[in-house]
């Protein structure tokens, strides 16, 4: 089976007034479908370009990134956006839900992306119950939850379009430890279920969680 | 397109309602303001109009005076007292014009006194043959034409200004030197003309005229009845035959289906003018509902890079800014249209003192002229910010706090 992300030589220039800043610098890896990994380093090494590059959000200056076997480097911004509507899930350190929409719409909120029309909220429903979320809560809006509330809303929608995987970026760094843990308990359960899903933390705790660590020091892969 | 961004729009509107409310208010005010002088103009172009056509077809020929073409109209001869048309003048149009009437009409501005001790009174006494009082003057309101040489016809508001009946008595001159006028008749109103306006005015026979002031053979002005042939060929007519001469002109012909013409097309750039004052306060309005779009793009740079990151098109991150302005503009427009034909009813009634014009063609043209242009300069408004919402850098919108 081809791998879910494939990296090969990738490098990431921003171009600066000062000088060019090489963020990643010949970067290859691969993840493989079920993998729950997680990428560490210390600030400034690159792994929010990495994260953007994974997420489709931007393309590498050289080499090539392929996703599920789809090579991205040319993809215009349409094909680039409906690739991130329908194979990435993401998942923010702020949970990042829509204040003007309540609970159910904002899970649905891709899948409506997806149909073009308002759909039908039972897979919402469905995909809020894998995440334990409380019924009652499910037409209030996002405010009116608890932080580890909102982190599992969130997790609902990045899982809504059935993505082949899940990018985490920092998604316990604004949660208390308690409830941090049980959002990992129940990223380890998705993971059990066969989402392949990729974190990136500085929390050496949080990666114990995961089966694999992509470590990076100054864009490059160490170990 | 998705109904999502649809609520997202209206559930924003909601969320910042004042502020979505005065952008409106601004709207209401541009459409209404636009509106309600295009009702104004339209209403008082066919106000004017009904009370001109009412004159009917006529050519009025003046002497020349060296100036332009227009300013025919009644009265006022004082200054032109030693131009006078001679009877020569007179016969020749009165031939060349035939089978269409030719009337010879004196005009001065004099004294008077109604009854015994009352107020000095200035007013335009005109001469008309009494065999033509009938071609010229078609309608009288009270009484019978004048065929006696102390009689007079007044005009109808002069009658009710000064409260004059048939058989009242009016002494000419500053101390009534010219004697005593009878009233045998009132002229119904005739508003504006090009030719004598008898209104505030007393008509006299010509005898009676050219006796009192000793002014034989010479005419201030000659009407001509226009009922066979068209004004532009009489008015042609009668040059050819006076203005042989093309530098020494004799007479100046003015044409009242042109001069209509003139009047109608100077009111129609005036509305026009008016209107286009109403349209500033519409810029005004669309820069307002710029700003809150822009303000309404600034605060959600963070939510637009979340939108695009999870795979929201940029059409459709462009849709929801123009939703924004579209739901904006078309409520305001709509109120303001309504707003607009209640205040064109109360303005019409207020200064025309008829609402009659109202429900018009033209005048609910330019209602709907308004509230289509706030729509449109609504959505226009919106175009800008909706593009810049639309093309932000994903990555850097995430970071955006
Ligand atoms: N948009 C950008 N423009 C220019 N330089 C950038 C941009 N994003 C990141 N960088 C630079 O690239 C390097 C890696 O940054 P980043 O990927 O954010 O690291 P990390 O997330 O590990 O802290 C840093 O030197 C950073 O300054
Ligand atoms: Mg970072």
């Amino acid at each position: 089976m081809l791998p879910v992300i494939q990296f090969s030589d990738v490098v990431k220039i921003y171009p600066l007034k000062a000088g060019d800043v090489t963020a990643l610098d010949h970067i290859s890896f691969e993840v493989e479908r079920g993998e729950f990994i997680s990428i560490m380093g210390p600030s400034g090494s690159g792994k929010s370009t990495l994260l953007n590059l994974m997420g489709c959000l931007d393309t590498p200056t050289t080499g090539d990134i392929f996703m599920s076997g789809i090579g991205v480097r040319d993809m215009s911004d349409v094909e680039l956006t409906n690739l991130r509507r329908d194979r990435i899930g993401f998942i923010f350190q702020y949970f990042n839900l829509f204040p003007l929409l309540n609970i159910i719409e904002n899970v649905s909120f891709p899948q409506m992306l997806k149909s073009q029309k308002s759909v039908d909220p039972k897979k919402a429903i469905e995909v809020l119950h894998s995440v334990q979320l409380e019924e009652g809560l499910y037409t209030h809006t996002p405010l009116e939850l608890s932080g580890g509330q909102q982190q599992r809303v969130a997790i609902a929608r990045a899982l809504i379009n059935d993505p082949d995987i899940l990018l985490c970026d920092e998604p316990t760094g604004n949660l208390d430890s308690k409830t941090g843990a049980n959002i990992l308990e129940l990223m380890t359960e998705l993971n059990r279920k066969g989402s392949t899903i990729i974190v990136v933390t500085h929390d050496s705790n949080v990666a114990s969680y995961t089966s694999r660590t992509i470590r990076i020091v100054d864009g490059r892969i160490a170990a | 397109m998705s109904t999502i961004f649809w609520e997202i729009s209206k559930r924003n509107i909601r969320i910042h309602m004042l502020r979505s409310s005065l952008a409106m208010l601004g709207i209401i005010i541009g459409v209404v303001a636009i509106g309600a002088m295009g009702i104004l103009g339209n209403s008082m172009t066919q106000e004017i109009s009904s009370s001109l056509s009412s004159v009917g077809d006529s050519v009025i020929v003046t002497p020349y005076s060296g100036g332009g073409g227009f300013g025919g109209g009644g009265g006022g001869s004082g200054s032109s007292a030693n131009l006078m048309l001679t009877d020569q003048n007179y016969q020749q149009i009165k031939r060349a014009v035939a089978p269409n009437v030719a009337i010879p009409i004196l005009s001065t501005s004099e004294h008077m006194k109604v009854g015994v001790g009352s107020d000095d009174i200035v007013a335009t006494i005109y001469g008309i043959p009494t065999n033509q009082e009938k071609d010229l003057l078609p309608d009288l309101e009270a009484g019978d034409y004048n065929n006696e040489n102390s009689g007079c016809l007044v005009g109808s508001t002069f009658a009710a200004d000064h409260h004059i009946q048939v058989g009242s008595r009016i002494s000419i001159g500053t101390d009534g030197q010219y004697g005593t006028l009878r009233v045998t008749g009132i002229i119904k109103e005739r508003g504006m003309s090009f030719d004598i306006s008898t209104d505030s005015a007393l008509v006299v026979t010509k005898e009676w005229y050219q006796n009192t002031y000793n002014t034989q053979n010479v005419y201030n002005e000659v009407v001509v009845k226009v009922t066979s042939g068209d004004t532009a060929t009489v008015k042609t007519i009668i040059e050819n035959q006076l203005n042989r001469n093309i530098k020494e002109k004799t007479v100046s012909v003015t044409d009242s289906k042109a001069t209509l013409a003139t009047i109608y097309s100077t009111f129609g750039t005036v509305t026009t003018f008016v209107t286009a004052i109403g349209g500033i306060s519409m810029v005004v309005a669309g820069v307002s509902i710029f700003n809150i779009l822009m303000m309404s793009v600034n605060e959600r740079i963070k939510e637009i890079g979340i939108m695009r990151s999870i795979g929201t098109q940029k059409k459709e991150v462009m849709s929801m800014f123009i939703y924004e302005s579209a739901i904006i503009g078309v409520i305001g427009s709509l109120i303001g249209g309504i707003i607009c034909i209640l205040a064109g009813y109360a303005v019409s009634a207020l200064m025309l003192g008829t609402t009659k014009y109202l429900f018009t063609v033209a005048t609910m043209t330019s209602v709907v002229e308004g509230v289509g242009f706030g729509i449109i300069v609504c959505l226009l408004c919106g175009v800008y910010p909706a593009w810049l919402a639309a093309n932000l850098n994903p990555i850097d919108a995430l970071r955006h706090e």
